[in-house]
């Protein structure tokens, strides 16, 4: 029914595609698997046309098609149960389902009585699986996650779709909602409904899918039906065993660790996501945190850095300390480059200047000592090998690893004893990325303690000395010395196989 | 979008030269008298002055960003104006006083705009308009419709008179006050501050920012400022009455938006707004020496208004 | 997302809060002034609070969109300009007809035209409105420089003195205007109005044309200032070019007390309609209760501060004690 060829996209400095492909048949399901950052997400949005393609061909029933947009694509019959929700809070249930589309009566008015009649039908289709005063009155605001992914889900098959895609779907959902969206599934297909399935969830791709494509870097590396596929193979396909590439940081030794001084100790940590989380790291250590993409890790460093309210102990050189605003973590020598670049480390029409100093303008007294100011973002920006036009220019003119550059170098100026680093690399090109890693390299050699959070598994494991690796809110694995490989960290955050605590 | 090759708050400036250069040329315009000009020229730059101070806490407000704007200044400004007027009351000893009463009332006033915004997240608008009402409201309580009082001659002398070689006194507070405001804003830990929250509140508060102390601080500023602005009003006047801050609302925010000063917040300048408060005085005093009434004035501060903020203010698109 | 019991109930009902601090002032009138039930009574605070009823109620479905107009109370201006001087005191009937009608379609054009710059030149609802404001303002005054002219007096008449079955005339207009937002929120209209205030990013996504529902809201805010002038201009029968300034805040306030956020895509007109009677009722309270002239208007606006805050306090002191 619908053929993907030769697809390739670039955002900026980054090819997320180079060379995908894809076939899949009416009443199929086809799962798109692969490592974080393989350009999954990239393709269905190809496929569901949020995103333009650089190149390569969409065939839908054989005849050669683009759309401009998701509604085309829906025209088409594509339907996409979005990660990001597409629903509006304030509306209920039916009325965002039927968003566009009502029933009328005498051709203006909504006919809710069908409009319920048929939010009704498709709600029965999970019945039991959700609190029981979810009614297609209820307003969506008022929903849990899961019953909104339900409802997106209802959302995206009420128009009748002949292509279903389902990006990471059950990640919010519990096992018996799953299982019921599987035997839905199964039903659908029964009807010709094509299904693409985006897992992280390696057991429920064994469960639902029909067939596989596996993309590495971009690149669709292997195809094939599930019958003849082994987890292990799979999970081989998405991440070879390699060597980590421009990673070249010598790990230190679980013994070595274990001589050095704790500088932060967590107690069971907990917040609205975080489930009693535990750890202690060592200073000069580089602490990796692996695990599912998600609000977990993120949580976990803003709640260190006092930007997120917890309930819990954290000790920092065994003193307790318990940051309410990461002005007081800042003081600690505590420092976080936080996930969103654009949206939480930038000020994006200032200066580099002024964004390399705003958390240190108190430092340069009244008035502000400017020629003082100027050279020490001088001597960071020459430091990190800063390519721009000037201090002057605004953080807007500067390239995805160069702007990740000034969120760095604005805590480095003030000489942090704690890095917290949440996803830094992501966007970033590869010859950029090699020097953040000999950035944090260097800063732990000189006693700087860092804990970072990627979505990049080759890099996680090329630059930790341990790593921890969440699942469900919880330290679910930790990986160190031997133990620490690729295949560990991927079999580990998709929950094929549990690896003990060495 | 288009890109202004000139920076705002230069265009203003010279908006502001050409708008007097045309009002030379009216019937009654200073023609080629040179002398007439000069004289006019510094007359128009003294009557901005209390526009152009009134409207400074209006454009840190603005810059604070979220929304942000402060239409309890006219109101503040009545409200210092007569307080300035009755405490004086001719003395030239209660003038220090007087001052420090405005400060402080115009300050209170934005503090509680700044907590009612940051505490209880009423939009500033609603919050600074209904504080509008409470300040007129309070205003009628005190002058029962009677204002007695009178302003020192000391303030006359340092406000409406000649100071130095011919030049207002007025003129030279604001040469003294925008050089502050300059300092405040760029060479202030403050200053530095109010762009950041006003560009990312988020990116704010996880670089060590307190926002809404920031928030607090800025409204209270802004009332403060607007204090000063009735002070120096009654000083120049020498007489008050209840709706003598009105007429500086509007341009108050005017002069911010032609200064160049995003509305939407983050960036923006005092030298800006002092433009800005040239252009709009200007105007007015144009619209004047052609005779036409209040009402065309008002249209034409409209649409000043309006075309700046088309020119400036465009927000992105649904499409990326 | 876990919600309080209070924030439930305040979502489900948004006119909960106004319902309640209507009970209040009611209650409080009555007690002031025992004949409030009363047709005559009834009648004579009804017609005074109709104007500001009719603009609330277009204030409240520009906000329902996401927006805010502040030029409503210019717009009341204008009409009422254009009606003093263009109908007369002696002015026929039929004139009169054709000049509010006239006067519904300078309504409409004024909100055209802010809509035209908030939606589809995507400017700043605030500061474009505040604007264009100042424009109407002018416009009214360039129409009628000085207060004077008016309407006859037949004509005020008939808005001041008719009851029907013991109900003044404003509450059939409130009834007309209830029934037709009834079914206005039962078309497709009604529901892209909501998503677009809601989320207009992921209307968009779905399909709703956001900029087109946009401008609609200030062609209706624009048409309810309209009639709000109209009302006005009845009631006092005469022109003033400056009548209309208060109502801009107290629209703002009507709709707000009323249970509809700043933040858009909630809310109704039920609760703003509410909010304006709250408004006139505690004018009333405050005159009744013999607060000296002065201090009228001032506990008048401390006490909106305080309807205005109520809601954030006590969220506020939800979270210090959760």
């Amino acid at each position: 029914m619908l053929a993907v060829r030769n697809v390739a996209k670039r955002y900026g400095a980054v090819q997320a595609l180079t060379d995908a492909h894809l076939e899949i048949d009416a009443g199929e399901t086809l799962a798109l698997i692969g490592a974080n950052g393989s350009g999954k997400s990239t393709l269905s949005k190809v496929i569901n046309g949020v995103v333009a393609p650089d190149g390569g061909q969409l065939l839908l029933d054989g005849r050669s098609v683009r759309f401009e947009s998701p509604h085309a694509a829906k025209d088409a019959g594509i339907s996409t149960v979005f990660q990001e929700l597409s629903l509006i809070p304030q509306m209920t249930v039916a009325e965002n389902i039927w968003l566009t589309r009502e029933p009328l009566r005498r051709g203006f008015l909504v006919n809710h009585r069908i409009e319920r009649q048929r939010t009704e039908a498709l709600l029965s289709l999970f019945a039991g699986t959700f609190r029981a005063d979810l009614t297609p009155d209820t307003p969506v605001a008022a929903l849990l996650p899961d019953e909104r992914q339900i409802v997106e889900i209802l959302k995206a098959i009420s128009v009748n779709p002949r292509l279903l895609i389902l990006d990471e779907a059950t990640a919010s959902l519990d096992s018996r909602q799953v299982q019921r969206l599987f035997d839905l599934i199964g039903q659908w297909k029964t009807q010709g409904i094509a299904i693409i399935f985006i897992s992280h969830r390696m057991t429920e791709i064994e469960q639902i899918a029909d067939r596989y494509s596996v993309l590495r870097n971009g690149q669709t590396v292997g195809e094939g039906t599930m019958k003849n596929a082994a987890a292990g193979d799979l999970v081989a396909l998405m991440a070879p065993e390699t060597s980590g590439g421009a990673i070249d940081r010598r790990r230190l030794s679980p013994d070595d660790l274990a001589t050095r001084r704790v500088v932060l100790q967590i107690d069971d940590l907990r917040t609205s996501v975080l489930r009693g989380v535990s750890m202690q790291v060592h200073e000069g250590e580089l602490l990796g945190i692996g695990g599912l993409k998600g609000q977990v890790q993120r949580d976990l460093l803003l709640a260190i850095f006092g930007g997120v309210p917890y309930n819990g102990r954290i000790l920092l050189d065994n003193q307790p300390v318990h940051f309410t605003h990461p002005r007081q973590a800042m003081k600690q020598g505590v420092a976080l480059v936080p996930g969103d670049r654009a949206g939480e480390g930038l000020l994006s029409i200032r200066s580099i200047l002024e964004n390399l100093l705003i958390p240190s303008w108190r430092d340069y007294g009244f008035p502000l000592r400017m020629k003082r100011a100027r050279q020490h973002a001088d001597a960071i920006a020459t430091r990190l090998d800063l390519k721009m036009a000037g201090l002057d220019a605004p953080v807007s003119a500067l390239s995805g690893g160069n702007a990740q550059k000034v969120v760095i170098g604005k805590w480095l100026l003030r000489n942090p004893r704690i890095l917290l680093l949440d996803d830094p690399t992501k966007g970033i090109d590869i010859a950029t990325k090699a020097e953040f890693y000999r950035l944090l390299t260097r800063l732990c050699d000189e006693g700087t303690t860092v804990i970072l959070y990627s979505s990049d598994d080759e890099e996680l494991i090329g630059l930790s000395d341990r790593l921890l690796v969440m699942h469900d809110g919880r330290i679910s694995s930790e990986l160190a010395g031997a133990s620490l490989t690729t295949a560990n960290l991927v079999a580990a955050s998709l929950g094929v196989a549990r690896r003990e605590t060495p | 979008m288009k890109r202004l090759t000139i920076s705002p708050p230069l265009a203003a400036v010279l908006l502001a030269i050409a708008l007097f250069l045309l009002s030379g040329f009216l019937p009654n315009g200073f023609g080629g008298n040179l002398d007439v000009a000069t004289a006019q020229a510094i007359n128009i730059v003294r009557l901005s002055v209390f526009l152009g101070i009134i409207a400074a806490g209006q454009t840190l407000v603005i810059i604070s960003g979220g929304e942000g704007i402060d239409l309890s200044t006219g109101a503040v400004v009545t409200l210092t104006a007569i307080l300035t007027y009755t405490i004086v009351n001719g003395r030239n000893e209660q003038v220090l006083p007087a001052l420090l009463a405005v400060l402080v009332v115009g300050g209170l006033i934005g503090l509680i705009n700044g907590a009612g915004v940051a505490f209880l997240s009423i939009s500033p608008l609603v919050m600074t308009l209904s504080m509008a009402g409470v300040v007129s409201g309070s205003i009628l309580v005190i002058t029962q419709g009677n204002v007695s009082g009178a302003v020192a001659p000391v303030m006359t002398q340092l406000i409406a008179r000649p100071v130095l070689l011919g030049i207002p006194g007025a003129i030279l507070i604001w040469a003294v006050f925008a050089a502050l405001m300059w300092l405040l804003l760029e060479r202030t830990a403050f200053g530095k501050h109010l762009f950041a929250i006003g560009t990312n509140r988020t990116t704010a508060r996880l670089s060590g920012i307190n926002v809404t102390g920031m928030i607090i601080g800025t409204y209270a500023l802004s009332g403060m400022l607007a204090g000063l602005g009735g002070f120096l009003v009654v000083g120049n006047t020498g007489v008050v009455h209840i709706r003598i801050g009105d007429p500086f609302l509007f341009p108050s925010i005017a002069a911010v938006a032609v200064g160049g000063t995003l509305l939407t917040g983050g960036k923006g300048s005092y030298f800006g707004t002092m433009a800005g408060a040239l252009v709009l005085t200007l105007i007015t005093s144009l619209l004047t020496t052609m005779q036409m009434q209040e009402s065309v004035r008002r249209m034409v501060l409209g649409a000043t208004l309006l075309t700046m903020i088309a020119l400036y203010g465009r927000q992105r698109g649904f499409r990326q | 997302m876990k919600q309080s019991r209070w924030q439930q109930a305040t979502y489900r009902h948004p006119y909960l809060f106004a319902l309640l601090l209507l009970v209040v002032a009611f209650t409080a009138n009555l007690l002031l002034q025992p004949n409030l039930l009363e047709p005559t009574t009834l009648n004579s605070n009804m017609r005074v609070f109709l104007p500001l009823i009719l603009v609330a109620i277009g204030q409240a479905i520009v906000m329902i969109g996401g927006g805010i107009d502040i030029s409503v109370g210019s717009i009341v201006s204008v009409v009422n300009a254009l009606l003093a001087t263009q109908i007369g005191l002696s002015g026929d009937l039929g004139t009169a007809g054709v000049v509010m009608g006239a006067a519904l379609f300078v309504g409409m054009g004024a909100g055209a035209l802010n809509g035209l710059f908030v939606a589809y030149l995507r400017l700043q609802p605030i500061i474009t409105t505040f604007a264009t404001s100042f424009i109407y303002a002018g416009l009214a005054l360039f129409i009628l420089p000085n207060p004077g002219g008016g309407v006859p007096s037949r004509l005020t008449a008939f808005y001041r003195e008719t009851i029907i079955l013991w109900l003044p005339l404003a509450f059939y207009i409130i009834a007309l205007i209830l029934v037709a937002w009834g079914i206005v929120r039962q078309t497709r209209y009604g529901r892209y109005l909501y998503a677009v205030g809601g989320k207009a990013d992921a209307a968009y996504e779905t399909g709703v044309p956001v900029q087109a529902v946009q401008f609609s809201t200030y062609v209706i805010s624009g048409l309810m200032a309209a009639l709000g002038g109209i009302a006005m201009t009845l009631l006092t029968g005469s022109g003033n070019a400056q009548v209309g300034d208060p109502l801009t805040l107290s629209s703002i306030t009507a709709a707000v007390i009323g249970g509809t956020p700043l933040t858009g895509g909630a809310g109704g007109i039920a609760g703003p309609i509410i909010g304006a009677v709250i408004l006139g009722l505690i004018r009333n309270i405050i005159s009744f209760a013999g607060v000296a002239t002065w201090w009228q208007t001032f506990v008048n606006a401390a006490i909106i501060v305080l309807a205005l805050a109520m809601p954030g306090i006590i969220r506020l002191v939800r979270r210090r004690n959760g």
